[in-house]
């Protein structure tokens, strides 16, 4: 799958929320050549139906809306839609990203923004949710920056070499992997690797992360798989 | 003093006893010395056993001087009238000397009472005083309190503006989980002390606590407590309340009752003094609010002004047919717009005191990396060369993740500014003790050393700084409160050999003692 990207069909529509007429004029031009339209709302409430009428492949959509709080607009939008949503946020606040994700979002972009950034948050996020539907779950074989994982076989191996893991760190590589590019927050990850079960080790989870990290990266403080979401939590990336 | 039941038994056999030796020399005796013997015998009853005793101890002498002493013997007959004279003497005599002797201990024992209850207060005021802090001075009154109750806990609550309560202060020991929020807002509703039963029943008490209480004049019983409520009053306004619980159930006689009176008047106090801090500390943050408020009016008014008034010009000239590199300057400004605006905003949580801590056991790998990917974003990769300690284990630090990462950022882009492009930039990080540290070292000109005790205070800008070199002033002020704020320190050093050395010290943490079973899988 790491390769499939470029080819991929380009979706129908692309729905941006936003009451900034000048945004949203930005998102426009910066997406013309990643879906055949894009489609605009001004508010919450014209948001949600143009979500639900218009089925778009994916929505982007701005926190500071007049007329709703944006964290109940994620909720209600993931309450009848699956596709991606990338929120925009201007406040910083690492706590509100890491609710919003929580709350169902997929991924956040800060204001001011880059298109170049947006555009590749959208395309990453277009070719999960591909993935996803057209039921491409990943090879067993997963080759990657110089590593061959085999997720059945459990194996890693460098060059040739394998490369020991422990039981967390294969958990944490397997959910990485399953969830490629989205980011998961540090309570997602706690779920999936240790299930509800509050315990001890659950604090350790980012010394965890740091030691698949000094397996699995070429320089360990410059990582390329596993990425550092900051306070918020870790995003892997098979590249493109 | 003994139990009273040996008193009787033992002034009874000194009384059979005298008695019996004084009848072996029955012949040789007045009835004087008779008399006087028995008297002493009532005297020390009285004052060892008390009235009672002394009473029933001067009845059997009475009866035992007329018998065996009086003649005719063994008759309750007096022959000598002038004898029942002496007889009804010893008989009043003995009497009221117990009376006497009574009264005398009851207002010793009250004088005992009063010297303890002073002792307590005393205790309170000096606790309340010495405490440093309102907080601990309140603590410290709820232990006076439980001790002089003798109830297993006691804790002080405080009135919030909107009429909730919240636990300010109490005695030592485990908290129990029971709430009995209940009994307390029952208590500050009606503004009267409020008893608990032992069935969960709640009644009113009055404020049976204070002497003047018409109401009430025979105090209600205080008896088969679970818990009691006590509004805390200062000034005629409830600021708190107090609660008393035991988990078997308890009483409080009058005396305690009225100590307790003027103890809550003291928790009162405390709680007033906390509230009364808690408002100084409000003021000192909104005073130094506005003082930020005065220096950020003069950097929006100057180091906002600037880019906009650049891309104001170049976007009027890029409309009239201007090319790249001047659109480029424009989103070069934009940044640097974007990154006062946060600076900004950072400083002002700062001063607010609104930020965030999210303290957690955090690699130095992740927080180090996480800068470099920022720093290197902006200025380019090849300068900044990283060396982790590495004994095998991952280095640790309980840290707030976003913050150290604004810390180490801002020492990275300072250094890469502050020094020549060709040199590189050093970070490193390695424990010392209970101590993370990390230090940044450039190869630049250093911090002229007029300007060391200065370069943290915000908006401070350097005399030595190169032309062309931009900044808005507050890196290092956010820096180095941003380490404070979690417990660390942020220093400066001029680098031996030249240029700047920037330390930053966070607690260490302790990776997991059982690394998962390595190699649990392969096999």
């Amino acid at each position: 799958m790491a390769n499939t990207s470029r080819e991929q069909p380009l979706p129908d529509v692309i729905l941006i929320i936003d009451d900034e007429p000048q945004i949203r004029r930005v998102v426009r031009n910066s997406l013309v050549d990643v879906a055949k339209r894009v489609s605009e709302a001004g508010s919450a409430a014209d948001g949600i139906d143009a979500a639900a009428a218009e089925q778009p492949a994916l929505i982007i959509l701005d926190l500071g809306l007049p007329d709703r709080d944006g964290l109940e607009v994620c909720r209600d939008l993931r309450s009848f839609t699956s596709v991606p949503i990338i929120v925009l946020s201007a406040r910083h606040s690492d706590r509100e990203k890491e609710r919003l994700l929580d709350a169902g979002a997929d991924d956040y972009v800060t204001k001011p923004f880059s298109t170049v950034e947006l555009k590749a948050r959208v395309r990453a996020q277009l070719r999960r949710a591909m993935a996803r539907s057209s039921g491409d779950r990943h090879d067993s074989i997963v080759v990657v920056d110089g590593l061959v994982i085999d997720l059945v076989g459990r194996t890693v191996k460098r060059a040739g070499v394998e490369v020991h893991l422990t039981p967390t760190e294969w958990n944490l590589l397997r959910v990485f992997i399953a969830h490629d590019g989205q980011t998961l927050t540090h309570a997602q990850l706690f779920t999936a690797v240790w299930g509800s079960a509050a315990g001890d080790a659950q604090q350790y989870l980012r010394v965890y992360i740091g030691q698949l990290r000094r397996k699995l990266e070429v320089d360990p403080v410059r990582p390329r798989l596993i990425r550092t979401e900051p306070a918020v939590g870790y995003r892997f990336e098979l590249g493109e | 003093m003994r139990r009273p039941l040996v008193q009787w038994v033992i002034w009874f056999s000194v009384l059979a006893l005298v008695g019996a030796l004084m009848l072996m020399v029955r012949g040789r005796l007045d009835k004087a010395h008779v008399a006087l013997a028995f008297l002493l015998i009532v005297l020390g009853g009285s004052s060892a056993g008390g009235r009672a005793l002394g009473i029933s101890l001067a009845g059997v002498a009475f009866f035992g001087f007329d018998w065996f002493f009086l003649p005719p013997y063994s008759t309750l007959v007096i022959n000598n009238p002038l004898d029942w004279l002496v007889l009804i003497a010893f008989l009043v005599t003995g009497i009221v000397a117990a009376q006497l002797l009574e009264s005398q201990r009851q207002e010793a024992e009250i004088a005992r009472q009063r010297a303890d209850e002073i002792d307590q207060l005393a205790t309170l005021g000096a606790e309340t005083l010495n405490a440093p802090r309102a907080v601990d001075a309140l603590d410290a009154i709820a232990n006076v309190i439980r001790q002089a109750m003798g109830t297993d806990r006691c804790e002080i609550f405080m009135r919030n503006a909107g009429a909730s309560l919240r636990l300010a202060g109490r005695s030592p020991g485990i908290p129990r989980q029971e709430d009995h929020t209940g009994l307390l807002m029952y208590t500050v509703e009606h503004a009267e002390a409020a008893a608990e039963r032992n069935d969960g029943t709640l009644t009113l008490i009055g404020d049976a606590f204070s002497a003047t209480r018409a109401h009430f004049p025979m105090p209600l019983p205080l008896t088969d407590l679970r818990a009691l409520g006590i509004p805390l009053n200062v000034r005629e306004r409830i600021v708190g309340a107090l609660r008393l619980s035991s988990p078997q159930s308890f009483s409080l006689s009058n005396d305690q009752r009225r100590v307790l009176s003027a103890l809550s008047y003291y928790a009162a106090l405390g709680a007033e003094r906390v509230r009364l801090a808690e408002a100084e500390e409000e003021a000192e943050s909104l005073r130094r609010a506005d003082r930020l408020k005065d220096a950020l009016l003069a950097t929006v008014s100057h180091d906002l002004r600037t880019p906009l008034t650049a891309i104001k010009g170049i976007a009027h000239e890029v409309l009239h047919g201007g090319d790249r590199d001047r659109a480029l300057i424009i989103e070069e400004e934009v940044d640097r717009l974007n990154h006062l605006v946060g600076d900004l905003l950072e400083l002002s949580q700062l001063n607010a005191g609104s930020l965030r801590m999210t303290m957690a056991l955090n690699t130095a790998d992740d927080v180090v990396g996480a800068a470099l990917e920022r720093v290197e974003a902006a200025h380019g990769t090849g300068r900044v060369q990283v060396l982790i300690a590495n004994d095998g284990s991952i280095l640790v630090g309980q840290f707030d993740f976003a913050h150290t990462m604004r810390t180490l950022t801002n020492l990275l882009e300072n250094a890469l500014k502050y020094s020549p492009p060709g040199l590189p930039v050093m970070v490193r990080a390695w424990r010392e003790g209970d101590r993370l540290r990390f230090a940044v070292e450039d190869m630049g000109a250093g911090v002229p050393q007029a300007d060391e005790a200065r370069i943290f205070e915000p908006f401070f800008r350097g005399s030595g700084i190169p032309d062309g070199v931009r900044g808005t002033g507050l890196g290092l002020s956010i820096a180095r409160q941003l380490a404070e704020a979690q417990g660390g320190r942020l220093t400066y050093t001029p680098r031996e050999g030249g240029g700047s050395r920037f330390l930053l010290e966070l607690l260490a943490g302790a990776p997991p003692s059982e690394p998962d079973e390595i190699d649990g899988l392969e096999s």
